[in-house]
């Protein structure tokens, strides 16, 4: 095994006196897609806040290609090289398609601070922008306001936001919630596709993604993780049974 | 364009006078909307940074004994680095917050200023303020109101001119993603609190120049400049302008500083007025006047000016008499409660209330008639605006009589052709 690209040891987080986050450890290595599963409340959202430094960890540490990161705020992780999605969409609503692509797409080109050019004037920009929105087949609705794109597309529409600054790791919480089985079938291959070469971090509750989708698996529940491994070896762990997948996998 | 260049040529000083304020309000409130409408951070204490601009160009006219530190047509730059710098300052620590802690820290630093520049005689001169003089410059006097007007001109379309093409570059795009949702704009590796203070500085800045502006056309400065009421103009113009469009706060500003202006002579209830059409804008048509213009044009486009007219002319028939009602009963009423009146009413407790002067006529306010002058005008102008609207509802379902009727003619057309 490569050195792991991404490594959390013995991660915890406190709200007030409730530990949400007991000690979760985990080594992601650079090409593996990894998914986190478990029942609701079980704390697989936090662990993203934490990583993506939404969230400050109370105890523990997080270390992104031999740098810690925990503590840091969620810009310098980003730039790092750590991108996300939100599980409750999280788009500029008011604004176009492509201008919520193309915000993504700035700050990895190095536009930021910048007043004296013109946006629009920027190929590089634009190009990647018309080759993100092509990759998730919202072409066609590049000037519709994002707001009233359907659920399922604000959904896609995030997911390319999140790959704009071509990361190391990218996080997708729920990518699939709210789609058609065709849209399911479509992002998850999408997913595979623009992750391969990095390493993904999964939280999903369609079973037959996750399964299909991840190198590896971790079962988080109550802030633990009780199993890591294979999708074959979390299919037939007892205790996995017992805790969360029950007749759902059987 | 040519009418603004022709305006020192056609109207009197004073006239010219009013047009440099109301192009240093446009400028203001364009200034104040970078930061409210684009970048969705609503400040209550703009004042400050048009304050500390004209106080800065007011020293710098007064620097080196009196010669000025830079010529008069480049003097509002000592303005735009004091908005800019007091902006970064004051951006740096209210930005650190938003909503309403935001607009809190705003007010509190205006207020701050406000307080403390009486008391700082050397940099504010105290509460009879800074005076200094225009200098010649490039052959040029700077005596004349009109000279002063071309100047001012000159900033304001530059400076708006820049406000504009700034909404074109990346720092545009962003100012307006983080209104839109500054935590997401986080997660893509944009520093939203460096972000936010250059917006604020740079509003700021531009605040700073209109604040410049005015002391070259006041030649003086004065705390008075941090009033409170100078940081609820801007908002208040901003508002009724429309945040929306980027020349709507500028088209609110000079509106409105115009009838400032023009009726502050005739009434002393100019802030009323003021205030009646601010919550009336907020209530009936939130996009402010900009968004009126661009109703009208949609309008237009779906029936054609030909059908529109009698409606607009209703509509208009309508408001004059409404404002025409209004006006009337409120300066009525402004009269009565004015002290003269108060003690020449109560002079002689028995008479009959005087008759009250307005508009040339005297009018009994004990009589029937009186009110009924104003009470009719409101009536027949809530009749007209009925109308209008029956009007405009009666031009919707034509049209889409018509669209139906097109299509039912077509579908017929190919009946037949089946046939």
């Amino acid at each position: 095994m490569s050195a792991a690209i991404l490594t959390l040891r013995d991660l915890r987080k406190s709200f007030g006196s409730t530990e949400i986050i007991r000690g979760v450890n985990l080594e992601l290595q650079p090409d593996e897609r990894h998914a986190f599963i478990g029942p609701n409340g079980a704390g697989k959202s936090t662990v993203f806040h934490l990583i993506s430094g939404n969230l400050s960890p109370t105890a523990g540490e997080i270390v992104f290609d031999g740098r810690r990161i925990d503590g840091k705020s969620p810009q310098s992780i980003n730039r790092l090289g750590v991108s996300r999605s939100f599980q409750i969409t999280n788009i500029f609503p008011k604004l176009s398609v492509f201008e919520n692509l193309r915000l993504a797409v700035m700050r990895p080109r190095g536009l930021q601070y910048c007043f004296w050019h013109r946006i629009d004037r920027d190929a590089v920009v634009r190009e990647q922008t018309e080759r993100l929105l092509e990759q998730v087949r919202l072409q066609a609705r590049a000037d519709t306001i994002a707001g009233e794109l359907a659920y399922s597309e604000q959904r896609s529409l995030e997911i390319a936001m999140t790959l704009a600054s071509d990361p190391k790791v990218v996080l997708l919480d729920e990518p699939m919630a709210g789609m058609s089985n065709e849209e399911t079938a479509y992002t998850a291959d999408l997913i595979r596709e623009v992750t391969r070469g990095r390493a993904l971090m999964l939280v999903e509750h369609d079973m037959e993604v996750v399964f299909s989708i991840s190198d590896r698996i971790s079962v988080l529940v109550y802030g633990e993780v009780i199993a890591t491994g294979t999708p074959e070896q979390i299919r037939n762990n007892a205790s996995v049974k017992e805790a969360y997948l029950g007749e759902e996998i059987a | 364009m040519v009418a603004l260049l022709a305006v020192p040529l056609v109207l009197s000083p004073g006239l010219v006078n009013a047009a440099i304020q109301m192009l240093i309000a446009a400028l203001f409130a364009s200034a104040f909307n970078l930061l409210c409408g684009q970048a969705g951070m609503l400040s209550f204490g703009h004042a400050a940074y048009f304050g500390v601009g004209a106080f800065a160009t007011v020293h710098a006219m007064n620097a080196l004994g009196g010669a000025g530190l830079l010529p008069t047509p480049i003097l509002p730059l000592a303005g735009a680095v004091g908005g800019l710098g007091i902006g970064l300052i004051a951006g740096w620590f209210a930005t650190k917050r938003t909503g309403t802690y935001f607009a809190m820290i705003t007010l509190a630093i205006a207020e701050l200023l406000h307080a403390l520049a009486p008391h700082l005689k050397g940099l504010f001169g105290g509460e009879a303020g800074v005076s200094a003089m225009r200098m010649p410059a490039l052959g040029l006097t700077f005596g004349s109101t009109t000279q002063v007007y071309y100047l001012t001109l000159l900033w304001v379309l530059a400076s708006v001119v820049l406000l504009y093409l700034y909404t074109l570059t990346p720092m545009g795009r962003l100012t307006l993603g983080l209104r839109e949702n500054g935590h997401r704009l986080r997660f893509l590796g944009y520093d939203t609190h460096k972000v936010s203070v250059l917006v604020f500085a740079i509003s700021g800045m531009f605040s700073g120049v209109a604040g410049g502006l005015q002391v070259i056309n006041n030649e003086a400065a004065n705390y008075v400049l941090f009033d409170p009421g100078l940081s609820a103009a801007v908002v208040l113009n901003t508002y009724i302008g429309g945040v929306k469009a980027f020349l709507g706060p500028a088209l609110g500003a000079s509106l409105m500083t115009f009838f400032g202006y023009a009726i502050s002579d005739v009434t002393q209830s100019w802030l009323l007025y003021q205030g009646v059409l601010f919550v009336l804008v907020m209530m009936f048509m939130p996009a402010g006047l900009a968004g009126l213009l661009g109703a009208a044009r949609a309008l237009r486009d779906r029936h054609g000016t030909g059908a529109l007219l009698p409606v607009l002319v209703l509509a208009a028939a309508a408001a004059l008499l409404l404002t025409a009602g209004t006006a009337f009963v409120v300066e009525m009423l402004q009269r009565i409660f004015s002290q003269d009146y108060r003690a020449l009413a109560g002079a002689n407790a028995a008479a009959p209330w005087p008759p009250v002067k307005l508009l040339g006529r005297s009018w009994p306010p004990a009589t029937l008639t009186t009110w009924l002058a104003p009470a009719s005008a409101v009536a027949f102008g809530a009749a007209l605006a009925w109308l209008a609207r029956r009007r405009l509802h009666a031009l919707e379902r034509r049209r889409e009589r018509d669209a139906s009727g097109a299509e039912s003619t077509t579908t017929a057309e190919v009946a037949g052709g089946a046939v």
